[in-house]
């Protein structure tokens, strides 16, 4: 999957400082259509940060950015919608008190002209959120409920579901399953999966490394906002990881078992 | 989750869809002024000969027409979670600048225009500084309220500006059409625009968004500092057009028209349901909450009260209505 010769994401030497700390310094990553990354590092490693830098959420000091070998720069979240990178972010970024329709087609909502005015179009933001989300196999029971009354679940569901619907071609999660119960997980990464194969790039934040077993193609470390290493799925494995993910040999019980049947 | 039937697909699914019980109780805001407003109305009808009939109804509705304008306005910028506390100094701006234009011989259309545009620039440079210069919007607008009432009384030296009785201007304020008064048509015309807007278009929808989650709604692309400076220019034209429509009615413009103006703006939103918080708002809460409190100053004086009574039971009713609205209706809703 990873023979194609452009890449569809290409960052090379991004850096970014908040005050007195070096969030990134010079960060690269590559991407390949239909692959699936996992970035990892400890809290504070920059993988948020160097997520929000692809989703326009964030403005790099240095580094370039190309999106199927073309340069980009992204000065806005819109900008980078409209290069189909969509991100679902780790505090989910809904707005509560719109319902769930409202918040799939939130910045996108189709428009209809009443005597020239333009103006929502509820009921086809009503019937495409409940294909939509019926697509992905996401049960709610009503496009009209306000977001502030769902569970968690739903809640990570929607959002995930107005990241996958958009025809992105790269999408980024961060943390995509910490909120959610175990089919739940189950369907996200199946999800994944279905998107990847369709050639979408996937970048998988998480901390739950054996997730990234099941879904990544290839695994990104980041320590203290610097890449320390790459690893293809098939070389590594989960004691591998968290020993490059703490920087050292780390005898951790939760990597422990790992031992025996892996290196 | 899973497409997939599983074992226990049977079980009835524990969510319903939501009944009219839920509707009414997620719109409990609406519903607590509504019955307020019901009962008020019921309470002077009793108690006075006066308050019952269409000519003190529709004197009501034209006093307070410069209220509903600006409390509609005010409605969008208390939604994206900000607060405008200079539209009374703005009101009497405008009122005093369109009484001193009209006695130099500015034409009264053009007088308007001016007015209006006035109210906008007005209300886009305290935007800007709110939006892009991320001052908060309670001190950018207490700025202006100084700032803007010191120029009126500034370019009147304190006194007020007749307005000629025979200028058609003044119809603004007085004349009567299809027998409802011009003010009040102007106000209905602005309320329902405003309904439109906040409830069936992106600008409107923004709104809530950006009150209810300002960065989710940037990162899905919105250009939220254009949706906050949008808001100011909207109270601030809203404003400049309370105060001609004020100058056309008393036929003279005083730059200290307007004291406490934005207190009962304010008072008539939050009655009405929308959140100081942001990201909760209703225009039809802010017309009940508006006519609440025209009803409770002109029930007040019919009921041969002291005037002076009417700020406190104001209050009063402002202090219950939001209790009941916290206790009584949110209880239902998710508590928060």
């Amino acid at each position: 999957m990873t023979d194609t010769h452009v890449s569809r994401v290409r960052m090379t030497g991004v850096s970014k400082r908040y005050g007195a700390l070096q969030s990134l310094d010079d960060v690269s990553l590559t991407l390949a259509p239909g692959e699936v990354l996992g970035l990892v590092g400890d809290n504070g490693a920059g993988k948020s940060t160097l997520s929000k830098v692809l989703s326009g959420a964030v403005i790099p000091d240095a580094g370039t950015i190309e999106i199927d070998g073309r340069e980009v720069a992204f000065a806005s979240p819109a900008d980078a919608r409209a290069a189909h990178i969509e991100m679902v972010y780790q505090d989910l970024s809904l707005c509560d008190t719109i319902d769930v329709a409202g918040n799939l087609f939130l910045g996108r909502e189709p428009k209809r002209r009443v005597a020239g005015v333009p103006l929502l179009d509820k009921k086809a933001m009503h019937e495409r959120a409940r294909d939509m989300l019926s697509n992905l196999g996401i049960v709610i029971p009503d496009t009209r409920m306000k977001v502030e009354n769902l569970s968690g679940g739903q809640r990570q569901s929607i959002a995930i579901g107005r990241a996958a619907s958009f025809d992105p071609s790269v999408l980024i999660m961060d943390e995509p399953t910490a909120a959610l119960a175990v089919a739940e997980v189950e369907a996200v990464l199946e999800l994944i999966r279905t998107v990847s194969q369709r050639g979408v790039s996937v970048i998988l934040i998480t901390h739950r490394l054996q997730d990234l077993f099941l879904v990544c193609d290839r695994i990104q470390v980041m320590y203290e906002g610097r890449n320390v290493a790459e690893r293809r799925i098939e070389e590594t494995n989960i004691e591998d990881v968290v020993n490059l993910i703490v920087g050292r040999k780390f005898a951790a019980r939760s990597a422990g078992h790992n031992r025996e049947k892996g290196a | 989750m899973s497409s997939e039937p599983n074992a226990y697909a049977s079980h009835p699914p524990r969510l319903r869809e939501a009944t009219l019980l839920d509707k009414l109780v997620a719109n409990g805001g609406v519903m607590s002024i509504a019955l307020f407003f019901l009962a008020c109305c019921i309470f002077f009808s009793a108690t006075t000969d006066a308050f019952l009939t269409a000519p003190n109804l529709l004197n009501v509705i034209r006093q307070s027409a410069p209220l509903l304008i600006v409390a509609a306005a005010m409605t969008f910028v208390i939604t994206t979670g900000g607060i405008d506390l200079s539209v009374g100094s703005m009101l009497a701006l405008a009122a005093t600048l369109s009484a001193a234009a009209l006695q130099a011989g500015v034409p009264w259309p053009l007088a308007i225009l001016l007015m209006l545009l006035l109210g906008a620039a007005v209300g886009g440079i305290q935007g800007y500084f709110i939006a892009y210069e991320r001052i908060p919007a309670f001190i950018v607008t207490l700025a202006g309220l100084s700032v803007i009432r010191g120029f009126a009384l500034l370019i009147t030296g304190g006194y007020s500006i007749p307005i000629e009785p025979t200028s058609p201007f003044v119809s603004l304020g007085r004349a009567w059409v299809l027998g409802i008064p011009a003010p009040a048509l102007i106000a209905i015309v602005v309320i329902a625009v405003a309904y439109v807007a906040f409830n069936e278009t992106h600008f409107g929808r923004y709104v809530t968004g950006v009150g209810a989650n300002a960065e989710a709604t940037r990162r899905a692309g919105v250009n939220t500092r254009g949706v906050i400076l949008w808001v100011y220019v909207l109270s601030g034209t809203a404003a400049a057009a309370a105060g001609v429509i004020l100058s056309a009615r008393l036929g003279s413009g005083s730059s200290n028209a307007g004291q406490g103006f934005e207190l009962d703006v304010i008072a008539a939103v939050v009655l009405g349901g929308t959140s100081l918080f942001g990201g909760r708002g209703s225009i039809t809460g802010t017309i009940l909450g508006a006519l609440t409190v025209a009803v409770l100053a002109n029930g007040l004086i019919l009921s041969h009260l002291s005037p002076f009574f009417t700020p406190i039971v104001t209050g009063f009713i402002i202090l219950i209505a939001i209790w009941l609205n916290f206790r009584l209706f949110r209880g239902g809703a998710k508590g928060r």
